[in-house]
């Protein structure tokens, strides 16, 4: 079954209906995995650029070193989008991130990111009403253990009705 | 005051201010670091081309910044999920200031709630972000 958007909604804006139907078809439906393994210089630089002091975090030889906190919503899947997935009429943008630790990500390891569509919905606001798109990516060792989960919202804001 | 345990927190406690690198070299450094080298985060006249104010701080740098200022005033911190929404572009080169403030404690859980956020100059917010944390209760 592929989601069809209605003649109206791809010209004007976007019906709960086609919302509906984009959930149905690919909410939790992992549409993405992707092999990552990073370096310990990454880590630190990352972390170092970002103004972080936790040895933790920016010093490979500390015994506890792993990826900073926030590393993991860096990380991209090899397809933005499922395939299939509606364009919904407007202007998009990130309109944030979020990220959720487990365990230590530590540099040489690989480790799999699974992607999946977490949740679609609209807002209405004063600048008209807005589509959002949560992508999740879970990030697995080898050993199928999820070490975190990394959040884009990615936001359509409906063109106006001509 | 660096905070080393749960009973050094207080709710409605406002977190050091800091201040972060911006500047095009750092950004550099974060975007090699991350694999998010495109010209609109490090190059303004590439990032103008493109019909913006300048080079970006990545979304996600601006979130490694929140991150960061928890570190700096609690070291033994544990983050365990940071949220942030981006309102506005954060411009490279440009100064601003991160300001954190304590919004919930649980005790029992050894847990705390932070609201962040990124402001400009002009003390406009640009970013916002909640944190959770867990603090070792002693």
């Amino acid at each position: 079954m592929s989601t069809q958007i209605s003649e109206q909604s791809a010209d004007h804006n976007i019906e709960e209906a086609d919302i509906r139907a984009a959930r149905e078809q690919f909410l939790n439906v992992v549409y993405d995995e992707k092999e990552f393994i990073f370096t310990a210089e990454q880590f630190a630089d990352f972390a170092l650029a970002c103004g972080e002091t936790a040895p933790r975090y920016t010093d490979p030889s500390h015994p506890d070193f792993q990826a900073p906190p926030t590393f993991p919503a860096s990380l991209h899947p090899g397809k933005r989008l499922p395939d299939g997935y509606p364009k919904f009429n407007g202007l998009g943008m990130d309109a944030g991130k979020a990220a959720a630790p487990v365990r230590p990500i530590r540099p040489g390891e690989t480790v799999v990111g699974r992607t999946h569509v977490h949740d679609i919905y609209t807002k209405s606001g004063r600048s008209g009403r807005m589509v959002f798109s949560l992508i999740r990516m879970e990030i697995f060792d080898k050993a199928n253990n999820l070490l975190a989960s990394a959040d884009t919202s990615i936001v359509i804001r409906e063109r106006p009705a001509q | 005051m660096t905070i080393n345990t749960l009973r050094d927190v207080q709710f409605g406690e406002e977190l050091p201010v800091f201040d972060p690198d911006t500047g095009i070299d750092n950004v550099r450094r974060f975007c090699t670091a991350a694999g998010w080298l495109g010209p609109r985060f490090t190059d303004h006249d590439a990032a103008r081309k493109e019909g913006l104010p300048g080079a970006l701080v990545p979304g996600i740098m601006s979130q490694g910044f929140l991150a960061a200022m928890i570190h700096r005033w609690a070291p033994t911190a544990n983050i365990t999920t940071i949220d942030t929404v981006f309102r506005a572009p954060v411009i490279v080169d440009q100064q601003y200031h991160i300001n954190g403030v304590v919004t919930d404690i649980d005790e029992e859980k050894g847990q705390v709630e932070i609201d962040l956020t990124v402001t400009n100059e002009a003390g406009e917010t640009r970013v916002f972000g909640t944190a959770t944390v867990l603090i070792p209760t002693a």
